[in-house]
């Protein structure tokens, strides 16, 4: 074991041993969570600059070797994954002010959890990881402030799709235990019924995690229902569904490659329902948990988009298209998490200084925020609106590239489905913006009411700023970073690969992104250099030239007295307008109660009622029709099986003996 | 200074309109109380106390508070998540006046509107006390430059029946040509302000260059474009010699020809008429509720119009189509307002034709409805007009009006309940109103 092994495996007990510490005092935790979070840092960039190491190794229960490790593709989760702990854990310090350890015991013990199944080199581990995560977060989200039994049935919603998630892993484990005969981590090389099996049941076990449709209400409600801690939500919206991706690669990276076309065509579209789903959730969406928990469900569904590109790319036989989906889909996971933990920060930062998660009631009065938390904010909201130089530029740019090549496909109805695809990823996108504006305008940018009070909430603007940073950098230093986790890519694709990077004109080579041979081109560091440029410019204008008094004017409001009570625009109003325009998705009416409502003679004065304009996700009437069913046919089966006649009882264990012997009887 | 307040009073059936409430806005003092039942067809006017304690009413009060903001409308309480006011003027794009609308919506939709006027107040309801009638007359036709024969007819009958003076009857003849020739401008004006907002830029041009062809008219036969100082009794000289006459008709049968052609344009064209189809509808119940007037009211089914029902001269000599629809929306009131200018084309001919008939005989005096306070009626462009002058020793005493456009706003808000924001434009534009006459 070397020392990148030994820092490995430090990291992993580190979160452990932060869990056991928190319950002595709090802050031990977090600090201790904080720490091992570097030293899985240090080891991930060691992974991809170096090569994969072996850390702690042991003999598992089975009789199989069982050790920690990273190759290229835990390395860059590893890495990701990390970037967010460090952010969290320094603003748990301020954040949790509970007398409780519990949310820190919890805390700790779902990164440790994450961390134990990224770094576990064989799978046995990697599900105990796996439902370890799973009942450790259950714990965070009980740790919610608010009505209690709206938090129990959130956390129980979470638990419920979390233990469905881990059943349909487990069937995928097992598939890939029978194909190759071991735990291990190791390619099967035969395809078939079984093949697709694993596919199957992992996409819709890790789908759950990462809350793609039709499984989104697993990642919203939770979050924006139980209003779960913001430190929690930045852990469950970006790593937790971090972690679901990283069991979604790891069991495609073992399954037979090329893959059937139509396990692309099926994560493809997947992925652009999600995507769609999300945006137009969050969207209108008034919570400043939820928003980003929608915002969530469409980037993981952009990056079920691009690894459904690149399994297409692969069953056609197009390498270049196939290695350039796979780097739009990893940087897309990275930017996605760096930039969505600086969300769920922010509204961490609303919710201190406004005690409020209603957008409407926000009325900018984070305004006056500490400089770095509202910079913050707006790297990561532009990012995730997909604003150059921005993080989420690069990853939308590359993902729609990718898609732009599905014309190159065959037959003629996998270019079909991209080409829905496309358009289903072009129209998320304008939603996404939507929500980003509403999201930052209505907290971090608006002049706040003269009425308002707001107070400051220290020591947290530092993360927010601090990640906003990194959003920044991985934006503009994309093509060094796409060569820098090259090794991911080679270690899912099983074999050397080229990093999609060149150059163009004067742009140096290895500054600029290349999709395709030959087809799109993007460098991103010469966008800031060219904002920078006339940034210059106009600051030495006014350095030197027509520097001007400023003047302060209040807003213009048609000439009335502006800031007056209610006369201010609600960020439910802005977007209204999608409400009404997407009615039949998101099955918009509008209630009114109140005097008058329904009566001929109501336009009488004096006009009072009440007008609520209601949008549903028709998934969650759904599986709340499945929960009644549920209930219906368990109720059913008690007062019909276990009605406490004996007799009927003994004849119920008597047909079910029969039928197990039958069946065993039969079977030899 | 009190302010205006709603009033809902109980009252029997509204001119067979079902319902046991109606509108009633209380006069005070110095105010008079107005009540059409126009299902009956019977106008009654009065004063507050004479008012029968039975009878049914839709009532405007003078606004005494006029320089301060007020509402023209029942307030709203409507309220909801996400729910706010979103005011609309005074100084906006797409307002064309000084005034503000508040609108109640959670974006989008309008759920109620109150229109909030004394943005435009001039005080002329104040500046006109203590002058001799013609003075004010000059003051009285500036309330709203496009409808000055209106007013200034409507304040000149009330000064007169106050005096209980007798008035030459071609005076008579002459204010109901002015009001004519300024009846086809507005309307046209009108049709030009929806075409605008329905971006008609050809029907907008065309029907623009028509509306300035009859200022010019005006400018040619009485003086001044806008008829300024050209009712006022043994005025400046009117250019109206029987040649002139005949040139007149000329010019007015050539501008009548124009415009039908220019009107057929319009029926054809699907993006005019799918933008104010079903647009700010009225129903007829409504508009009886309410209290609207003039096309307005003859857009909602309702057969109303003060020229034949209260005639003075010209009209009790003179044929006066009454055009009516019954849709109720912003079509029907265009359209409407097309018949009308078809219809005014009309009685202008029979005017100048048959001019010799005013003679050189005066007309009886009217009633006082008080001693020194006299009443005065006409069909403005935008329906029933009303002035209220006291006059003592040659002096203006006290003025009140009620004016097309305050007795239509309420009909407006509620028409636009319910409406979505892109319909307010042609809502607005279809009703014909101003705030100037609503301040003074």
């Amino acid at each position: 074991m070397d020392l990148l092994g030994a820092l490995l495996s430090a990291a992993v007990l580190g979160f452990f041993a932060g869990a056991v510490l928190s319950l002595l005092r709090r802050d031990l935790g977090y600090a201790t969570s904080l720490v091992a979070s570097v030293l899985l840092l240090v080891s991930a960039v060691g992974a991809l600059a170096w090569g994969s190491f072996t850390g702690l190794a042991w003999g598992g229960p089975l009789g199989e070797p069982e050790s920690l490790g990273l190759d290229g593709l835990s390395a860059f989760f590893a890495l990701a994954t990390s970037i967010v702990w460090i952010a969290t854990s320094a603003y748990s310090l301020a954040y949790d002010d509970r007398s409780s350890p519990s949310l820190a015991f919890c805390y700790a013990l779902t990164l440790g959890s994450i961390a134990l199944l990224v770094t576990s080199s064989d799978l046995l581990v990697f599900l105990i990881g796996w439902e370890t995560m799973t009942l450790a977060s259950y714990g965070m989200i009980l740790q919610a402030r608010g009505r209690s039994d709206r938090v129990f049935s959130a956390a129980f919603v979470f638990l419920a799709f979390g233990e469905a998630s881990t059943l349909l892993v487990v069937v995928a484990v097992a598939g890939l235990r029978v194909m190759s005969g071991s735990f291990a981590e190791v390619p099967v090389a035969v395809a078939g019924a079984t093949a697709s099996v694993v596919f199957l049941a992992g996409l819709i076990g890790f789908g759950l995690k990462m809350g793609v449709a039709p499984f989104h209400m697993s990642e919203w409600l939770p979050i924006a229902h139980s209003s779960a801690p913001s430190n929690a939500s930045a852990v469950l919206s970006s790593t937790l569904t971090l972690a679901g991706a990283y069991g979604l690669f790891r069991v495609l990276s073992l399954l037979p490659s090329p893959p059937p076309l139509w396990w692309g065509a099926v994560m493809l579209g997947i992925g652009a329902i999600s995507v769609l789903l999300g945006a137009l959730f969050a969207a209108v969406s008034e919570h400043t948990k939820g928003l980003p928990a929608y915002s969530t469900i469409e980037n993981n569904g952009l990056i079920l988009v691009a690894l459904g590109i690149a399994l297409i790319a692969r069953a056609d036989g197009l390498t270049d298209l196939y290695v350039f989906a796979l780097f739009a889909a990893f940087y897309q996971a990275l930017a996605h998490a760096i930039a969505k933990t600086a969300l769920f920060l922010s509204a961490g930062y609303i919710e201190h200084s406004t005690h409020t998660f209603d957008l409407n009631s926000t009325q900018g009065r984070a305004k006056d925020a500490d400089r770095a938390a509202r910079l913050g904010t707006i790297a990561a909201t532009l990012s995730l609106a997909a604003a150059p130089p921005l993080a989420g530029f690069v990853s939308e740019w590359m993902v729609l590239e990718a898609l732009f090549q599905s014309y190159r496909f065959s037959p003629e109805w996998v270019q079909f489905v991209g080409l829905l695809s496309g358009a289903a990823v072009a129209l998320a996108a304008g939603l996404i913006l939507v929500a980003m504006v509403k999201f930052l305008g209505f907290s971090f940018l608006w002049k706040p009411k003269p009425s308002a009070t707001r107070t400051r909430a220290r020591g947290l603007a530092g993360p927010i700023g601090a990640v906003g940073a990194v959003v920044l950098g991985i934006g503009v230093g994309a093509p060094w970073l796409i060569r820098f986790i090259a090794p991911t890519v080679a270690s899912f694709a099983q074999g050397p690969v080229v990093a999609p990077v060149g150059g163009l004109l004067s742009v140096p080579d290895g500054w600029s992104i290349l999709s395709g041979s030959p087809f799109g081109i993007l460098s991103p560091p010469v966008v800031p250099l060219g904002i920078a440029a006339g940034a210059a410019v106009a600051f030495g204008y006014y350095l030197f030239g027509g520097r001007s008094p400023t003047r302060r004017v209040d807003p213009w409001m048609a000439g009335s007295p502006p800031g007056r009570d209610g006369e201010t625009y609600t960020s439910f109003g802005y977007s209204t307008g999608i409400r009404i325009m997407m009615r039949s998705v998101l099955e918009t009416r509008e209630v009114r109660t109140g005097t008058g409502v329904g009566d001929p003679d109501a336009a009488t004065p004096p006009f009072a009622y009440n007008v609520d304009l209601e949008v549903l996700d028709v998934f969650k009437i759904f599986y709340d029709g499945l929960v009644r069913t549920g209930d219906a046919v368990s109720s059913a089966l008690k007062s019909g099986v276990m009605s406490g006649r004996l007799g009927r009882y003994l004849a119920y264990i008597l047909v079910v003996t029969l039928a197990v012997v039958i069946y065993v009887a039969a079977a030899a | 200074m009190r302010r205006p307040s709603w009033r809902v009073e109980s009252a029997p059936a509204v001119g067979g309109v079902g319902g046991s409430r109606a509108l009633a806005y209380v006069p005070d003092d110095g105010g008079f109380a107005l009540y059409n039942d126009y299902a009956e067809g019977v106008s009654v006017l009065s004063t507050a106390a004479s008012r029968p304690e039975d009878e049914p009413a839709v009532f405007w009060r003078a606004d005494r508070d006029r320089v301060r903001p007020h509402t023209l409308a029942p307030a709203t309480e409507i309220d909801g998540y996400g729910i706010f006011t979103f005011p609309y003027g005074p100084i906006s794009m797409g307002v064309p006046e000084s005034g503000r609308f508040d609108v109640r919506t959670y974006g989008e939709r309008v759920l109620g509107l109150v229109p909030v006027g004394g943005f435009k107040s001039r005080r002329i309801r104040d500046a006109v006390v203590g002058r001799p009638v013609v003075d004010a007359a000059l003051l009285v036709e500036r309330m709203a430059g496009n409808f000055s024969a209106a007013h200034v007819s409507a304040f000149l009958a009330a000064a007169e029946s106050a005096e209980a003076k007798e008035v030459p009857t071609a005076e008579y003849w002459v204010r109901g040509l002015a009001q004519e020739l300024q009846r086809i401008y507005n309307h046209l004006h009108l049709i030009a302000r929806v075409a605008e907002a329905a971006s008609q830029n050809v029907g907008l041009a065309q029907t623009h260059a028509l509306a300035e062809e009859v200022l010019r008219v005006q400018a040619e036969f009485f003086g001044h474009r806008w008829l300024f100082g050209a009712l006022i009794p043994g005025g400046p000289a009117r250019r109206l010699a029987p040649a002139d006459r005949h040139g007149l008709s000329e010019r007015l049968g050539h501008l009548a020809e124009e415009f039908e052609r220019l009107w057929l344009l319009f029926l054809e064209s699907r993006t005019f008429i799918d933008r104010i189809q079903s647009t700010c509808p009225v129903a007829r119940s409504e508009a009886i509720r309410w209290g609207a007037v003039g096309p307005t009211l003859r857009a909602s089914g309702v057969a109303w119009d003060d020229r034949l029902r209260i005639p003075v001269p010209p009209y009790d000599d003179l044929f006066v189509p009454l055009p009516q629809e019954s849709g109720g929306d912003a079509l029907a009131r265009v359209t409407v307002r097309a018949e009308e200018i078809r219809a005014s084309f009309l009685i202008l001919e029979q005017i100048l034709d048959r001019w010799a008939a005013a003679g050189t005989e005066n007309e009886p005096a009217g009633t006082p409805v008080a001693p020194g306070r006299g009443i005065g009626r006409v069909e403005a462009p935008s329906g029933d007009l009303v002035y209220d002058v006291r006059v003592t020793a040659g002096k203006v005493d006290a003025l009140q009006l009620r004016s097309p456009s305050r007795a239509n706003w309420p009909v407006f808000a509620a028409g636009m309940r319910d409406a979505v924001f892109t319909d307010f434009h042609f809502a607005l534009e279809s009703f014909g109103f101003a705030f100037a006459e609503t301040d003074g």
